[in-house]
């Protein structure tokens, strides 16, 4: 490994190195401070690293565990911080990171600009369902369609790959992008996708819940998707000091230790292929997801949020609503817009704008108080009010005007013509498609996953990211959100028959 | 008989040269009229004649643009504080204009209520003694969707009364009323000018006008074209727009 002249150099180079491993392996790196080792990832990729568990700050993995070890060799105190993929590189160029650690490829693109140290051997592989023939090449995969992760490089190679099929005149590999790891390995399972690309290790550690329903039918050679690998600043004798840190665990055992810890060491796979499949609904994963904590905190969240923006929205409003049905003013045009701009735009774009976009304007929204049920809250909000502004335009509208008439003939000022009079009668009016928003809105939230808000479908993914028991997972969630919904058409019923006024036959059989 | 020019404190009302324009369209012309205490005036007129704005004038849910309009001395204008006038100047609509959503009971008690901040009780009991004043106690606790037109009527009277005004006036208050709920509402009427009360009404029905007017106010295009006692006016009209009025009424 180190350029040496002479043999007899040699040999004595490797005594003294012996000799004096231990003690080197503990000098730490120039990047650790303080005794704290910091070590960045994103938590995305088990069983390399990811959030285990309902708690988002429950980071566990191979990774996760190997840092603990290296901080160990070095008496560092491991500090692990969790961030987007996109922040990595740049934190480590920037010094907030000593090193990067998250499951990520040893390529010859990246070490141009940081140096890396790998620690466990990878393949990509290809997967299909049990009983495909084996192939030798992607070119096999002519015509066939293939699943891959979304924002993986995976999609690069296919590329090249359908460029040179292209020049044999031959039919391309057809792509589909699917936002999860476990999406893509259900389509192989489904047979909507002929094969998927993963990653080995990945597909060692679903083994126990694909019970030996898929299996590996290519292991291409492919240098950057060889090695798992830490990522450091360039310096020489860090690398050098890195790299010893790690062979010195790789020489302990532990690296194995943890390979078989996670799952990922091969010695079980024949094992797996002989398992029985698991049934195809188990009762019991479903009863024990329906009443679990983390379903139950989902379903809170979503309750949480829906109501908090509706009642936000309709006190937006009412305002909003009078005065664009009041006498025409200079601020009518502004808020006829504000209604179509939010009416018009699907909320899921206003969800992104407002979490992803708005902080590149004004530098505030960047910092920890804008949380994602803030920026969640504030969408839903301003997006519901623009749907209830057109409810409430109507229901007032359609208050007979002789009704403010007779009470302005009583005297009664207009504060009291509308609280007494109008609304009471508009409200009425207003009441059925309220509900009917509401109940929109209460499933529009689920779109604030992407923003990370762990709502009840949210939660409902992690879980299946976790256990791959789709039909388990989804039925719970089905179940509580039609729960929750027939809760509030049942309190609508309630709340109409209280307005026993607007129909003969109900007044008189509330007076018998 | 002849006004003076200027409007007179004595009388209830005192109107001059009372005029409203809708932009070009002038709905009233120079209105002049002298009203007594408990006197019964019923406005008459072809469609479009003015006479329902008139009578809005009256309480300002229409404001006049020019002319003076004096109540018991007082000159009704912008500065006049509406809630005083409009307790003074009930009024009737001819779709009764109810709240749904309120009981007979409440109808009747929520403006007093508000306005003159009645404790509810009170509001209430003086709400039971009109609605019995007008026949309708034991329709207290229902809502307006389940009584007759006649009842709703009595109903949009009684609310009127519980403001205790001096006068009231009607928008048509028999148009979708039957023969006999009519002779309900000329009783009522009767009675109210009985107790000084003074009703301005406006009318198509002749009968009914015949029944409960001490003077005929006859209007065609916004003017006021003859003011008569009813047996004069049906018999021997002074104008001749009240003489082609009469003969087409009496051709259907």
């Amino acid at each position: 490994m180190r350029r040496t002249g002479l043999p007899g150099v040699l040999i004595a180079g490797l005594v003294t190195m012996f000799a004096t491993i231990s003690a080197r392996a503990e000098a730490p790196p120039s990047f650790a401070a303080n005794g704290t080792l910091t070590a960045c990832t994103n938590p995305t990729l088990p069983p390399m690293t990811f959030v285990n568990g309902a708690e988002a700050s429950a980071l566990a993995g191979f990774d996760i565990d190997l840092v603990r070890e290296i901080a160990g060799v070095w008496n560092l105190r491991p500090d692990i911080v969790q961030m987007d993929f996109e922040g990595m590189f740049p934190s480590l160029s920037a010094g907030r990171c000593g090193m990067v650690i998250s499951g990520v490829m040893r390529q010859a693109t990246r070490e141009r600009n940081f140096d890396a140290i790998p620690y466990y051997e990878s393949a990509m592989v290809v997967i299909a369902r049990a009983g495909t023939p084996k192939i030798s090449s992607f070119s096999e995969l002519s015509g066939q369609t293939v699943a891959i992760e979304t924002g993986t490089s995976y999609g690069r190679l296919i590329e090249i790959e359908n460029a040179a099929l292209a020049a044999q005149g031959k039919p391309p590999v057809r792509v589909q992008l699917y936002p999860s790891e476990d999406q893509v390995i259900q389509q192989v399972l489904l047979g909507r996708a002929h094969a998927a690309l993963s990653q080995d290790v990945e597909v060692l550690y679903r083994r126990r819940q694909l019970g030996g329903k898929v299996t590996t039918i290519f292991k291409p050679d492919i240098p950057d998707f060889h090695d798992f690998a830490i990522y450091i600043r360039k310096d020489s004798v860090d690398k050098a000091r890195l790299e010893q840190a790690v062979d010195e665990l790789r020489r302990r055992g532990t690296l194995t230790a943890l390979a078989h810890k996670w799952n990922i060491d091969d010695t079980l796979e024949e094992a797996a292929a002989t398992r029985g499949a698991p049934s195809r609904f188990d009762v019991q994963t479903f009863l024990s997801a329906l009443v679990s904590r983390a379903f139950f905190k989902g379903a809170a969240m979503t309750l949480i949020m829906a109501l908090l923006s509706h009642v936000t929205a309709i006190a937006i409003s009412i305002p909003i609503a009078l005065a664009l049905n009041g006498r025409r003013s200079l601020i009518q045009p502004v808020l006829s817009a504000y209604v179509a701009v939010f009416r018009g735009a699907p909320t899921l774009l206003q969800l992104l704008f407002i979490w992803n976009a708005l902080p590149q304007f004004l530098p505030i929204f960047r910092e920890s108080w804008f949380t994602p049920f803030l920026a969640a809250w504030i969408s839903l909000s301003i997006n519901e009010s623009a749907y209830q502004v057109e409810i409430n335009r109507a229901a007032l509208r359609a208050v007979d005007r002789g009704q403010s008439l007779a009470a302005e003939a009583l005297g009664m000022k207009k504060s009291h013509v509308y609280w007494h009079i109008v609304f009471p009668q508009a409200l009425r009016i207003a009441l059925p498609p309220t509900i009917n928003d509401f109940i929109s809105l209460l499933k529009t939230t689920s779109l604030a996953s992407v923003i990370s808000l762990q709502e009840l479908l949210a939660v409902t993914q992690i879980q299946v990211a976790r256990t791959f028991q789709f039909t388990e997972y989804y039925s719970a969630a089905l179940v509580w959100y039609l729960g929750i919904v027939f809760f509030f058409l049942y309190v609508q019923k309630r709340i109409e028959r209280r307005f026993t006024w607007a129909d003969r036959d109900k007044a008189a059989a509330h007076d018998a | 008989m002849t006004l003076n020019r200027l409007p007179d404190p004595e009388k209830r009302l005192s109107i001059r040269d009372l005029s409203k324009l809708y932009k070009e369209f002038v709905a009233l012309d120079h209105i002049s009229l002298d009203i007594e205490r408990g006197e019964k005036i019923v406005v008459l007129g072809p469609s479009g004649s003015g006479k329902s704005t008139f009578i809005r004038c009256l309480n300002r849910i229409e404001p006049h643009d020019s002319g003076v309009l004096m109540i018991d001395g007082k000159i009704i204008d912008q500065k006049t504080d509406l809630t005083e006038l409009r307790g003074r100047v009930g009024m009737v609509f001819q779709n009764y204009n109810l709240f749904p959503h309120l009981t007979v009971l409440e109808n009747c008690a929520v403006a007093p209520r508000l306005v003159r901040r009645i404790p509810r009780g009170k509001a209430e009991d003086t709400a039971r003694r009109v609605l019995a004043q007008v026949g309708i106690a034991e329709q207290a606790s229902k809502y307006p969707i389940q009584l007759s037109g006649g009842q709703q009527q009595r109903v949009a009277i009684a609310r009127a009364l519980c403001m205790d005004p001096e006068i009231i006036l009607f928008d048509e208050p028999t148009a979708a009323l039957d023969p006999e709920a009519i002779s309900g509402v000329v009783l009522i009427i009767n009675d109210l000018a009985a107790q000084g009360i003074t009703t301005v009404c406006v009318t198509h029905e002749m009968g009914f006008a015949r029944r409960i007017s001490d003077r005929i106010v006859f209007m065609d295009k916004g003017r006021v074209q003859e003011i008569t006692p009813p047996e004069e006016f049906f018999t021997a009209p002074r104008s001749a727009r009240a003489r082609a009025f009469l003969n087409e009424m009496i051709r259907f």
